[in-house]
């Protein structure tokens, strides 16, 4: 017979159909998002004249800045940006030492509660204060000097890599960790051979990646004065010295850039086991293609003759 | 404990229960006042239905589940006459085992898991070196700064199982079959007194499910190990298993040979007809 429509008789047993949800929690939501967008506009005070002829102005001082770029300034800017990128460093490692047996303590299963909440808070807060203004409060004690910056990465990474290693420490399976545990192993050994080996990859490319985030924090706390490219170039914008500004964002640029890329490229071979390098893997994959390209008329050619055959 | 070649046979321990109760802190009850008696070097196979309480009992056998009620003993079980048993060793008394005696029962009992419970992302040699963490000081644990004596007895360990040139791999890039062998070597590093095995070849296919059966087997009968296995597979238990102890509900209702139990006492068991998922190999006909 014809298949079942809308019209067909419908089931006898009496089903309440659910209610329409009304969403008003959604609807309220929606309110308060655009009332603030509305409120930061008004706040904000924008005055659109300077917005209109801001293109032209932009251009004026690109062309100040790049054309050219101040190159005499090159050596001078390549070390300050090693000054910046050595602070990132310091301050990384220090946030490692640190914040590793930290993230240990504040890993569920590992202590207990009264240790792991005051630690997670502690992390948090760490987490909400930017580094500059960790830096501007540690001033009046370490005085304006690289070294403060590194203090203060190393103060703002403990907060995220805390975090960040408690996480990947209850990420693991606990497979390993009961067997440890059921081979009479200690906690600081169940640790070691149940959780280490399977969070290692992880918590290492953190480790790197906090280091990324460094280096462009380090160029941001050298502009309240802790040393480096930062202060060199919130110099040279004082005394508007725009092709020397040039240089100096050609560096950061350039730098930062390819610490990313280095540094990612060692996170990608820690957390696969393969290494990729970006140009590299670009390359042997068009070679592949031309390879697979070369090997196919013969494919073609392989089939036809099998078709013929069959 | 610093013979490690000291493989002359018998060195299994006996394991009591004695109106033992598991109590989850959910409330659900694991065990239901379970007496019974493994002597040494035993080979018993644990068959029940999933939630039955296999994994309870041998759980509570190292103490990874704690019991509520009753008494197990690991070690000299003889009746009163303890006097020839000064060469079996240390004897526990788990409803009171905490801390460093609990960790030195647990080096002495090895544990292989139905999911293997390796570490994945290091090498298959460190694996098998976590049965030797008990005798290991931390410093040299934490390095990874193994004893020349312990790495040769994990090397000896994967010989027995047969996977000794797999050392320096990752455990990752093994198969399932391999992984689950690994894990025996880990406890045979342990050189235990006693096997748990709870569902080792519950993930492996059929032929891999014997070769693990048969490894454990070989370790019970060459070296006097004390095993007990639990099986969802009815063919495997009876044709692996000495003694056969059947759980219902946490309650032992069949405890005896191996050979004996037929397909009566199997449904018995599991409390209803067995179907073709009861067996590894058998087609459907044989059982029905």
């Amino acid at each position: 017979m014809s298949a079942p429509t809308l019209a067909a008789p419908r089931p006898t047993t009496t089903q309440d159909r659910p209610r329409k949800p009304a969403h008003v929690g959604r609807k309220v939501l929606w309110l308060v998002v655009v009332a603030v967008v509305v409120a930061a506009f008004w706040g904000v005070d924008i005055s659109w004249d300077a917005l209109w002829d801001m293109p032209g102005k932009l251009w004026h001082y690109l062309g100040l800045m790049f054309l050219p770029p101040a190159w005499s300034q090159l050596p001078a800017a390549l070390s300050a940006t090693m000054l910046s990128v050595a602070m990132a460093w310091f301050g990384t490692a220090l946030g490692v030492v640190i914040s590793f047996p930290l993230s240990l303590l504040a890993t569920r299963g590992l202590a207990p509660v009264a240790v792991r909440w005051p630690l997670r808070a502690v992390f948090a807060l760490l987490r909400a204060v930017p580094e500059v203004v960790i830096a501007v409060l540690m001033l009046s004690v370490t005085g304006l000097t690289a070294f403060t910056g590194a203090l203060a990465i190393a103060i703002g990474s403990v907060g995220t890599l805390g975090k960040w290693g408690y996480e990947a420490f209850e990420a693991v399976d606990g497979g390993a960790t009961e067997a440890a545990t059921a081979a009479g192993a200690s906690r600081a050994q169940v640790m070691r051979w149940g959780v280490w080996p399977n969070a290692a990859p992880e918590v290492l490319a953190f480790w790197l990646y906090r280091f990324e985030i460094s280096v462009r924090a380090s160029a941001i706390l050298g502009l309240i004065g802790a040393g480096g490219i930062g202060k060199m170039l919130v110099d040279n914008i004082q005394f508007r010295v725009w092709d020397v500004v040039g240089i100096l964002m050609l560096v950061v640029v350039v730098v930062t850039m390819l610490i990313d890329q280095i540094s990612g490229t060692v996170r990608h071979r820690i957390i696969t086991g393969r290494w990729e390098v970006p140009v590299v893997t670009a390359l042997r994959r068009r070679s592949v293609r031309a390879a697979r390209l070369e090997a196919s008329p013969s494919v073609l050619e392989d089939e036809s003759r099998d078709g013929t055959v069959g | 404990m610093s013979g490690h070649h000291d493989d002359d046979g018998a060195r299994g321990a006996g394991i009591r229960f004695e109106h033992v109760n598991v109590t989850y802190p959910n409330g659900y009850q694991g065990l239901r006042d379970v007496s019974l008696t493994i002597e040494p070097g035993e080979m018993v196979a644990v068959v029940g239905l999933s939630g039955a309480g296999k994994s309870t009992l041998v759980r509570t056998i190292n103490g990874l589940v704690p019991i509520t009620s009753g008494e197990i003993t690991v070690g000299d079980v003889s009746d009163g006459a303890a006097a020839d048993g000064a060469a079996a060793g240390e004897t526990y008394r788990l409803s009171t085992l905490r801390g460093a005696a609990q960790r030195r029962l647990r080096s002495e009992v090895g544990m292989v898991f139905q999911s293997f419970n390796l570490a994945r992302r290091t090498t298959v040699l460190n694996n098998v070196l976590v049965g030797r963490l008990h005798h290991t000081p931390t410093w040299r644990s934490l390095l990874g700064a193994w004893r020349a004596d312990d790495v040769e007895l994990a090397m000896q360990a994967l010989e027995r199982v047969e996977i000794v040139q797999k050392a320096y791999s990752n455990a990752s890039e093994l198969s399932g079959g391999q992984q689950q062998r690994v894990a025996i070597a880990r406890t045979l590093a342990q050189q235990p007194r006693v096997i748990l095995a709870d569902e080792p070849v519950a993930s492996l296919d059929p032929p891999t499910s014997h070769v693990v059966m048969r490894d454990l087997q070989r370790i019970n009968a060459d070296l006097g190990i004390t095993v007990v296995v639990n099986l969802h597979f009815l063919d495997l238990a009876r044709r692996y298993g000495q003694r056969m102890i059947g759980l219902r509900a946490g309650e032992v209702v069949y405890d005896g040979p191996a050979a004996d139990a037929d397909e009566s006492t199997l449904e018995e068991i599991y409390g209803r007809s067995l179907t073709a998922e009861d067996v590894l190999d058998a087609p459907p006909a044989v059982l029905e």
